[in-house]
């Protein structure tokens, strides 16, 4: 057998073990481990189907987001709701669902695959064809770039949309607290971030701007600035209280807002919405994908915060981005 | 050379597995999570070597983000507030 095709076989092995292990597992510290394992070998999956693109978002968000988010959320369910598995004996038909299910569902599952397999191989290899064929007008030099920002950008704005529903959401729910420690914060920690988060910042940048060329853009930049918004928060970092006000809703919603402007524009000016004017179409995916990262990374790390900026002056808080100045 | 950057990926993969183990086992919290940064490392090995393989350059972007954002889960579980690092889960 090829090397190829036994490294894909082991990584779907290990990618079901784990999805397995990880959902039956009862101790919530561990589940989070073994998630944060297969958010690594799912981007490795996304790398041996030929998606990088993919792979780069969910690298951005499996190493940096999900991991702190899952942690920081465990910790606030504090002990006694950790433990809440009971171990009292099972019932008969307790004991009877999983295997029920089980029976059901992955037959089903793979019949369902099996006939979605059947049809794929009749049908031609995908629309890569058509795509390169109008990339030229499309004002990108990416496939993926332009179906997301230019044939397929309705899609992408309800995806912003969808983000800051999410955020209002949690800001409902809860006022933000204190995350962590502030006062013992070690030398070494501090360099460390010192050293990161420049790094982090400069990486951002480019990947953003390569979006125009190759596999990246907005989503993956402005995960990868909100883990670094992150770590600015794990060493003490803090916004400034005259930023949590306007100017940080005005952060969170510049990426949807003026999405939204730009639809609104073409709609008035060719009849369509996100139809844009080929000579302009390069400058207006550029702008969006510049709000956009600003956006995405003040949303995903407002997310890990949770919770609102506090109302009341005299309380201090760990509130997200403390980059929104540099950015 | 590409049978052999896939093979010594593939050996890679395999060490993950194995490093499985101690995340299953523990017993403490910080043997889980030191087991799962160890594979971040590794990623970016297997990410280094595919990429080579592929001839596809965007590969190492994504190694280079594991290896810019591997500490980012670390500092995390260090810096909780209310996690006993020291007693078993």
């Amino acid at each position: 057998m090829e090397p190829a095709l036994i490294f894909d076989l082991v990584l779907l092995l290990i990618l079901i073990g784990l999805a397995w292990l990880l959902l039956a597992s009862t101790d919530l510290f561990r589940a989070v481990v073994l998630f944060i394992a297969f958010g690594l070998l799912l981007a490795l999956a996304w790398v041996r189907l030929g998606a990088p693109d993919v792979a780069l978002a969910e690298a951005a968000i499996g190493a940096g987001i999900t991991g702190a988010l899952l942690l920081v959320g465990l910790g606030r369910l504090g002990s006694t709701e950790r433990c809440r598995f009971s171990r009292a004996p099972l019932t008969f038909l307790q004991r009877l669902s999983a295997p029920v299910l089980v029976g059901v569902m992955i037959p089903s599952i793979s019949l369902i695959l099996l006939l979605e397999v059947h049809q794929l191989a009749g049908t031609t290899p995908g629309r890569q064809g058509l795509i390169n064929a109008f990339l030229d007008v499309s004002g990108s030099g990416h496939g993926v770039t332009a179906v997301l920002l230019n044939f397929r950008a309705w899609d992408t704005l309800l995806e912003k949309g969808v983000l800051l529903l999410a955020l209002i959401t949690i800001w409902s729910l809860d006022q933000a607290r204190p995350l962590f420690h502030q006062e013992d914060i070690s030398p070494q920690l501090m360099g460390l971030a010192r050293l990161l988060l420049p790094l982090v910042i400069v990486v951002a940048g480019f990947v953003l701007w390569q979006g125009d060329q190759a596999p990246g853009g907005a989503f993956q930049s402005g995960a990868l600035l909100s883990a670094g918004i992150l770590l600015a928060i794990l060493v003490g970092y803090s916004l400034p209280q005259r930023w949590q006000g306007l100017s940080l809703r005005l952060l969170l919603a510049i990426g949807f807002g003026v999405f939204l402007l730009i639809a609104a524009a073409t709609l008035l000016y060719s009849g369509y919405p996100l139809q844009y004017p080929e000579h302009l179409a390069g400058s207006l995916i550029l702008l969006i994908e510049l709000v956009a990262t600003a956006s995405i990374a003040a949303l995903l790390a407002a997310a890990v915060v949770g919770g609102h900026p506090p109302d009341d002056l005299s309380t201090p808080a760990a509130k997200a981005p403390s980059t929104s100045g540099r950015r | 050379m590409i049978e052999l950057y896939i093979s010594l990926a593939l050996i890679l993969l395999l060490t993950i597995a194995i490093g499985l183990v101690r995340v299953l086992r523990g017993p403490t919290a910080t043997d889980r999570m030191l087991a799962a940064q160890l594979f971040g490392t590794t990623a970016v090995a297997i990410l280094l070597l595919l990429g080579q393989a592929g001839g596809n350059t965007a590969i190492w972007d994504v190694a280079l983000i594991f290896a810019l954002l591997a500490a980012v889960a670390a500092v995390t579980f260090v810096r909780r507030k209310d996690i006993d690092t020291t007693t078993e889960t």
